[in-house]
């Protein structure tokens, strides 16, 4: 702070204006703190993290260095790759669906009567823990669950098995799905509402039908928008545990089965099983991979979505 | 659009050296704990307020101060305590005492020689008795041990049986099958009936492996499923007793027994459908009459039998896990937490565990709740006793090995020949990954 507050004159590089020199006097007070917290509070770990996936550790007493043995053995593991594959699914078909979704509602939701009311609505999902939906799924699917009770008067007597270990993976998407699209529905709405409405109008004077309208108004305009949305979910969807956990995992009983897990799974499982010796090594392994995948994938998108902002 | 001002190489070195700075922050622990004077003790306890047991422990902790003057810390931590535990073991704050399940605390602490030998302990005396005369010989045998000294001070028991409502079925407990023939004609009794034989949550692999590890420890003996999971050549998955075990179990599920849709639902499910009586019998362990008491028919008479042997010859063995009080090595005052530990096992104390919260208490002849009197007499009957899951606590092994293939077992989609021979596969795999 002495140095804010001496007599000095600035010394400036030459060509380096008034306003610039002040700005980076403040670099160092402004970023300063914000960038100690975050070293202490993610890089640290993370380092951490790397440093112990070099090891053999239960998590307690001395550590055991392997080298690099922990990585070509968690990749190698069927059941990591299965989770893996878990995980890219979520990311990439759950994504996908969630996206068509959410720019048709935009789409839908752009001149709709009571559009605040639906907005809502969709969004609601969203407020509710993950937790929550793990929870309701026994009452709703069980074999006298809610809806096959519902479906009896049908003449369903013979109902799927909603719960079987074969479907819980595809519920665990579905239900992603319900969650999240309201929520991207929403930040893409903002977008598209901060679209002159000219810009409506010439289009549907030169005949554009809703198609070509989301073609050559709605994506170019709300790029920035969706590209933004496009990172936040691709960060998120690698991080989804809690639902997952209890979707399959009931309320703390067992664990879920190994065919819905993540990759996330995968690591909280090996690190704090509960009833076999942690491996927090693997564990620690297959986080450092999982995060050096997710930031390859964020780059490459970063990389690929990169436009131009269009101003208006 | 103006410039960003981009930091001068000055800037960001004084910013490196703050990390840096953090980062050595980081690195040593929190603040060091108070003094370690001898007159107080920290306890993590596995129990939450509410819990039976909770008030038992809580009325412990009084008595114990008021007798001794030392003081308890405790945390009411419930069942999370065996997780928080690892991490606090590389901080200074680690507890003088914590109690569990020996399966939930063997893996974090005595499999990594975090705990304290109490082999002191185990020779001294409680109330004018010694220890050893009070646990009796079985449950204190060399698999409860870490390098052969006793690590965890057992309060109370607990175990497995097969469960039925005895007021509604008096045949059963007139003659329970006495061994898996009789069983298996017990289920096709019920069966003719019109009746559901089995529940069984099977989303639970847990709960699911409990067939074939039951069955095949009745084969082999205690210390059999140990030596199964430990061979690394997978060989002994080719043994008779392997394949006998499995072709029970999908004996069990090919016979049509299990409730309708116990492959598709949400645990309580189907412990609950039981509990109402849609279906006679459950496996399970012996918290479930505390645990399905909420919902159970009224009048619901809690009984239990064994897991029936198909080899009636061999000795008769029973799942006794202990639950128990374990002190880290790293606690600050250890001779006082013994004298904690060591209150637990008075007279008094087994009562309440046994009336009040509705445990089996490690000593004998105490009387235990009404629901528990077969099983209780059972262990006491036993000749020999194993923990949970034989005590095996390699590296994620029963869950992503045994209990995802025996899932697909129990679950009707592979068979008996089909489930030994993945498993002899993954059982190589799985030891051939490990460092």
């Amino acid at each position: 702070m002495t140095a804010l507050l001496s007599q000095r004159p600035v010394r400036r590089p030459r060509g380096v204006s008034l306003i610039e020199a002040q700005k980076r006097k403040l670099f160092l007070p402004l970023v300063g703190p914000a960038f100690l917290f975050y070293t202490l509070l993610v890089v640290v770990p993370s380092a951490a993290a790397l440093w112990i996936s070099f090891h053999r550790w239960p998590g307690a007493g001395p550590m055991e260095f392997v080298g690099l043995r922990n990585y070509p053995r968690v990749a190698k593991d069927p059941l990591f790759q299965q989770a893996f594959l878990n995980t890219m699914l979520i990311l990439v078909v759950v994504g996908v669906t969630i996206f068509v979704l959410a720019f048709a509602m935009s789409l839908v939701l752009r001149n709709m009567w009571g559009k605040g009311t639906v907005r809502a609505v969709i969004f609601f999902p969203h407020l509710v823990n993950a937790l929550v939906f793990g929870a309701l799924a026994g009452f709703i699917f069980n074999p006298g669950g809610l809806v096959n009770t519902l479906l009896r008067p049908f003449g369903v007597t013979e109902p799927p098995a909603w719960l079987a270990q074969d479907n819980i993976f595809v519920l665990i998407m579905v239900t992603l799905v319900l969650t999240h699209t309201g929520y991207f529905t929403t930040i893409l709405m903002a977008g598209v509402d901060r679209i002159p409405p000219d810009y409506f109008e010439v289009a549907s004077l030169a005949g554009c039908n809703a198609i070509q309208r989301l073609r050559y108004v709605i994506i170019p305009l709300t790029w920035e928008v969706f590209a933004t949305c496009a990172v936040l979910w691709t960060i998120s969807s690698v991080k989804i545990f809690e639902l997952i956990w209890v979707f399959g995992g009931s309320s703390g009983v067992g664990i879920p089965p190994t065919s819905s897990w993540t990759a996330a799974v995968y690591t909280y499982v090996t690190a704090f099983s509960g009833q076999s010796v942690p491996a927090y090594g693997a564990a620690t392994a297959s986080a450092i991979i999982s995060l050096v995948t997710v930031s390859i994938i964020v780059l490459l998108m970063r990389r690929i979505m990169r436009r131009d902002a269009i101003q208006y | 659009m103006l410039h960003s001002a981009t930091p001068t190489r000055r800037q960001l070195f004084a910013l490196g050296a703050g990390g840096a700075a953090a980062a050595s922050l980081a690195a040593c622990g929190g603040p060091s704990s108070g003094s370690s004077s001898g007159d107080s003790i920290t306890y993590w306890s596995n129990w939450k307020e509410g819990e039976s047991q909770q008030a038992v422990m809580k009325a412990a902790v009084a008595a114990f101060e008021e007798e001794s003057g030392i003081t308890v810390n405790v945390e009411w931590q419930g069942r999370q305590v065996t997780q928080k535990i690892v991490p606090a073991l590389n901080t200074p704050q680690v507890p003088d005492i914590i109690d569990g399940a020996f399966a939930k605390l063997a893996p974090v602490l005595a499999a990594t020689g975090q705990v304290l030998p109490l082999d002191d302990l185990f020779a001294s005396e409680v109330e004018g008795e010694a220890i050893t005369d009070i646990i009796p010989e079985k449950f204190r045998s060399e698999s409860t041990m870490q390098d052969g000294s006793p690590w965890l001070l057992p309060t109370f028991l607990t175990s497995e049986a097969i469960w039925y409502d005895a007021g509604e079925n008096p045949e059963i407990s007139e003659a329970p099958p006495a061994n898996w023939e009789e069983f298996i004609a017990l289920l096709e009794d019920l069966k003719s009936q019109g009746r559901t034989p089995l529940a069984a949550d099977g989303d639970i692999g847990g709960y699911n492996v409990l067939w074939f590890q039951s069955l095949y420890l009745r084969l082999t003996g205690v210390g059999g499923l140990n030596e199964l999971v430990s061979d690394k050549s997978g060989a002994l998955w080719d043994g008779d007793a392997a394949l006998e075990a499995a072709r029970c179990v999908e004996q069990i599920v090919q016979g049509g027994y299990l409730i309708p849709g116990y492959d598709a639902s949400k645990w309580p499910a189907q412990q609950q459908a039981w509990a109402t009586n849609d279906a006679a019998l459950l496996l399970n362990g012996s918290w479930i009459p505390t645990e399905t008491a909420p919902y159970a028919t009224k009048d619901f008479e809690y009984a239990s039998f064994p897991m029936p042997s198909p080899d009636p010859s061999g000795e008769t063995i029973m799942r006794a896990e202990p639950t128990g009080f374990v002190i880290p090595l790293q606690a600050k005052n250890p001779e006082a937490a013994a004298e904690f530990a060591k209150f637990l096992l008075r007279m008094e104390f087994q009562e309440k565990i046994a009336a009040e919260a509705g445990q089996i208490p490690i000593r004998e002849g105490i009387e235990t709740i009404p629901e528990l009197a077969d099983i209780s007499a059972a262990i006491d009957a036993a000749d020999n006793t194993y923990l949970a899951a034989d005590g095996v606590t390699y590296s994620g092994y029963m869950e992503t090995v045994m209990q995802p293939l025996n899932d697909e077992l129990f679950l009707g989609k592979i068979g008996a020949e089909e489930f030994i021979s993945a498993m002899k596969e993954a059982q190589i795999a799985y030891w051939e990954a490990q460092l």
